[in-house]
């Protein structure tokens, strides 16, 4: 699958859909997309990478960037990856990512948000 | 509907009108005879005599005569008028041929408009105003006032063709409270292709009355031939009834046009227009007129290339700034190329500039959004690295039109995704008009201006400014400059990492007693230096810590970053704090030391006199202990890899090596693979290291050879045994 990163939105919040193999050849696509979206300190951002078929070492550490930028922007980051899609959700259980943000089956409303 | 009159102007036989302008008089003679064999209906009028089966000898006093027969001795088309007065009326006398006839056009000369012989006495300096612009702006707008200050219509304007025929006013003199035309585009339909056809031969065309009634000719065809005198060459002949439905919509009263030829193609026109009646120029101030189209067309291929090489000259001054600008930077290429006083925005006329190098993106002026400048790029690199029509001719970019119908792309290195890319706004958005159209006086028919503005507005939806060769070869030029400032420094990059890389390998196992090792490293076949490590760290008590860590990315940094936390694991374990405790320390220091790199580890202490192995594991794939023929993952004694949280407490746990029992630490290149689910490459690990008998050395090449990793990443394996 081609990689791309979509613009979509989820409960009126941005969100990105990366579709194809997130590694250290597309990573910085990924970046620039989070950086565009976290430039306008939204209130919420989601990352979906319910279809992302494969992530390596580059592409965690990216996920751990983001949310250390979304802290510093006051953005509620919400990372989706169901555990149907084990190949990426195996990587987020090993480096333990959840620890340092949501990781969910799907997009869920965060506090204080009223669904569109 | 405007296609129907269009196709029917298209089809109208204009050469063969079977009609003349009633402003003259056509009479087709033989020769030598001159036997008027078809005359127009108003002859009689116009010459004062009957013409119908006489000679034009018999019209034309002998002394004209004569001068008639002088003037079809030469070449025609040299022929000044012949000033006669057949029926006592001075008419202007133009001789062409057709269809073995010749052909005779009487003008009376009363009722036309005469510049006079002051303006004939400017032409020398008229002809030195035209040849002394170096800009085609210049030079239109020169060749626009003169024709109008000699022929007196209300407006006169310079058209242009582009390569499909779409014409734009590039020029235009007028009375002062009209409205401007400059700048408007007209779609090629506006001028059917045989319209052109004929006006790159016949330079000069006049309709002093565009509301005539056409004067037929008689007999309709010519006897003996049985068809339609053909009119090409002919000034008297009448034009399209959809060409004058035109003209009133603009409220056009008189018009005249002049060719512009380039090297034999017809380049423009030069368009007159009058709004207040009829007007008509007279013969000789036609002739000036067509002179000054003439001499413009000799002079419109050197000032165009003068103009096109003063721009390529231009351009290519600004590629060498920018690439010396890159030579003095050679580490940071980007900055020199976006933040100096001269940016790549400013290389060749865009509205926006992309420049991506080292994998990050930077923006200038109005480009697509970041997160579609990547894939417009690619699409466009693909399809051959310029486009003046990008939503017209890639899918997928529909929304894109308004910033980038025009893309413009060139690679820079190989395979880097790095790239230079400028970006042209959709044509339309170029141009407006020059009035208020609420306040038009234009008329707003089935044909008019503001109509042709809409349908050329259609052509050239989703088109932008082509790109031209200098502009495509400038960015390729400075794209390989690039390419070789960045290549140059990669090799250099990849000379340090590699030496970097090879002081964190061990020259030789260390000897333990009581321990046996084996280890391996194979690096990526990919040629950059990835982020592996292992380490065997002996420890005062006698115990022996062993190490296998990966930092995420690749190349120089994550080399740096390996060493530095390879050192700084090394001596939290010299602490002899146990190894989640190291862990801890390192994590902290990545927090505190390297914010933004992620790395994991796993640490197995153990101790030969016991066997007793403490292992912590910070994110890292679970070591395999082989017991007795069967292999088991260590799931336990696990945490968050190195650098997500600030503070970890890892937690430890404790196994036991009996006598012939293997532990095996190994790092992602191992197991990870496209295509096959992490969970079987880790089984595939444990079966490997279960069936594998022998000393360590022989398990870990044992299960490098059975998983037989691909290529694309490094990959590190060691394996201890209690002996």
């Amino acid at each position: 699958m081609q990689f791309a990163v979509d613009r979509t939105a989820v409960h009126g919040r941005p969100a990105l859909r990366v579709r194809g193999e997130l590694d250290v050849a597309t990573v910085a696509r990924l970046a620039e997309c989070v950086e565009a979206e976290l430039s306008a300190a939204p209130r919420g951002l989601v990352v979906d990478l319910t279809d992302t078929a494969f992530m390596d070492s580059s592409g965690a550490r990216q996920l751990a960037r983001t949310a250390k930028r979304a802290a510093e922007t006051g953005t509620a980051l919400q990372v989706v990856c169901p555990r149907s899609n084990s190949p990426v959700r195996l990587v987020i259980d090993l480096l333990e990512l959840d620890r340092l943000v949501p990781v969910v089956e799907t997009a869920a409303l965060t506090d204080g948000e009223v669904g569109s | 509907m405007d296609t129907d009159a269009l196709a029917r102007c298209a089809d109208e036989p204009i050469a063969v009108p079977g009609a003349v302008q009633p402003h003259g008089a056509l009479l087709a003679v033989t020769e030598p005879g001159l036997d008027v064999v078809v005359a127009s209906a108003n002859a009689a009028d116009v010459l004062g005599a009957e013409v119908t089966g006489r000679t034009l000898a018999d019209l034309l006093a002998p002394a004209e005569l004569d001068r008639l027969r002088a003037a079809l001795a030469g070449d025609l088309a040299e022929a000044e008028p012949l000033r006669v007065s057949p029926g006592g009326r001075e008419l202007d006398l133009l001789l062409s041929r057709s269809g073995g006839l010749l052909v005779t056009e009487w003008e009376p000369v009363a009722g036309a408009g005469q510049a006079g012989a002051a303006w004939h006495r400017r032409l020398p300096t008229v002809l030195q105003r035209l040849s002394a612009p170096t800009s085609l702006e210049g030079l239109t707008g020169v060749l626009a006032r003169e024709v109008r200050a000699l022929t007196g219509f209300d407006r006169v304007m310079v058209y242009r063709f582009d390569a499909e025929w779409n014409g734009e006013v590039v020029a235009e003199d007028r009375r002062e409270h009209l409205e401007p035309f400059l700048g408007l585009h007209y779609p090629a339909s506006d001028i059917p292709a045989q319209a052109r056809a004929l006006y790159a031969t016949n330079w000069l065309r006049l309709i002093p009355d565009a509301t005539y009634t056409p004067v037929p000719l008689e007999p309709p065809l010519v006897p003996g031939t049985g068809r339609p005198l053909d009119l090409s060459g002919a000034v008297l002949r009448s034009v399209s009834p959809v060409h004058l439905e035109y003209l009133a919509n603009m409220g056009v009263t008189a018009s005249m046009s002049v060719s512009l030829v380039d090297r034999g193609r017809l380049w423009g026109l030069v368009a007159c227009h009058s709004y207040s009646g009829p007007h008509r120029p007279s013969s000789a101030d036609r002739t000036a007129a067509e002179f000054l189209g003439r001499t413009a067309s000799l002079l419109l291929h050197t000032t165009v290339e003068a103009a096109d090489r003063d721009h390529a000259v231009a351009v290519t001054r600004r590629e060498a700034e920018l690439a010396a600008a890159v030579g003095r930077t050679p580490r940071t290429p980007a900055a020199a190329l976006v933040d100096g006083t001269l940016t790549v925005l400013d290389l060749l006329p865009a509205a926006g500039a992309a420049v991506r190098l080292d994998g990050r993106l930077h923006l200038l002026g109005t480009t697509p959004p970041a997160d579609r400048v990547a894939a417009v790029v690619a699409a466009v690199l693909r399809a051959g690295g310029a486009t003046d029509r990008l939503t017209r001719a890639l899918p997928g970019f529909a929304d894109l039109t308004e910033e980038a119908s025009g893309v413009l792309a060139v690679e820079v290195g190989r395979g880097r995704g790095d790239f230079l890319a400028w970006f042209r706004p959709e044509t339309p958005r170029e141009v407006s008009w020059g009035g208020d159209p609420h306040t038009s006086k234009v008329t707003d028919g089935r044909l008019s201006p503001r109509r042709s503005f809409a349908r050329w507005t259609e052509t050239v939806r989703g088109t932008a400014r082509p790109w031209r060769e200098h502009e495509v070869a400038a960015a390729r030029a400075l794209a390989g400059h690039l390419g070789e400032a960045v290549l140059a420094r990669a090799a250099e990059d990849d000379r340090l990492s590699a030496a970097l890389q090879r002081t964190l390998l061990l020259e030789e196992l260390p000897k333990v007693p009581g321990v046996a090792l084996g280890a391996r490293y194979r690096p990526s076949e990919a040629d950059v230096v990835g982020g592996d490590w292992y380490d065997l760290v002996p420890l005062p008590g006698g115990e022996l810590a062993v190490v296998l860590g990966d930092v995420a990315g690749h190349g120089l940094s994550a080399a740096s970053v390996t060493a530095q936390l390879r050192h700084a694991l090394r001596a939290a374990l010299l602490r002899d704090e146990g190894p989640a405790a190291a862990l801890s320390a390192l994590n902290q220091l990545i927090g505190a030391l390297l914010p933004g790199e992620m790395a994991t580890a796993v640490v197995a202490q153990f101790d030969p006199a016991t066997g007793a192995v403490v292992l912590a594991n910070a994110g890292h794939l679970p070591a395999v202990h082989a017991a007795g023929g069967v292999g088991r993952l260590v799931t336990d004694g696990r945490g968050p890899a190195l650098g997500l949280l600030d503070a970890v407490t890892y937690p430890q746990a404790e196994l036991r090596l009996a006598a012939g029992d293997r532990l095996l630490l190994y790092s992602d290149g191992l197991v990870e693979r496209r295509g096959r689910p992490l969970p079987e490459g880790l089984e595939a690990v444990r079966e490997a290291v279960a069936a594998v008998a022998g000393e360590p050395q022989e398990v870990v090449d044992g299960v490098v050879a059975a998983l037989d990793p691909a290529g694309g990443d490094d990959v590190t394996v060691v394996g201890l045994a209690r002996v």
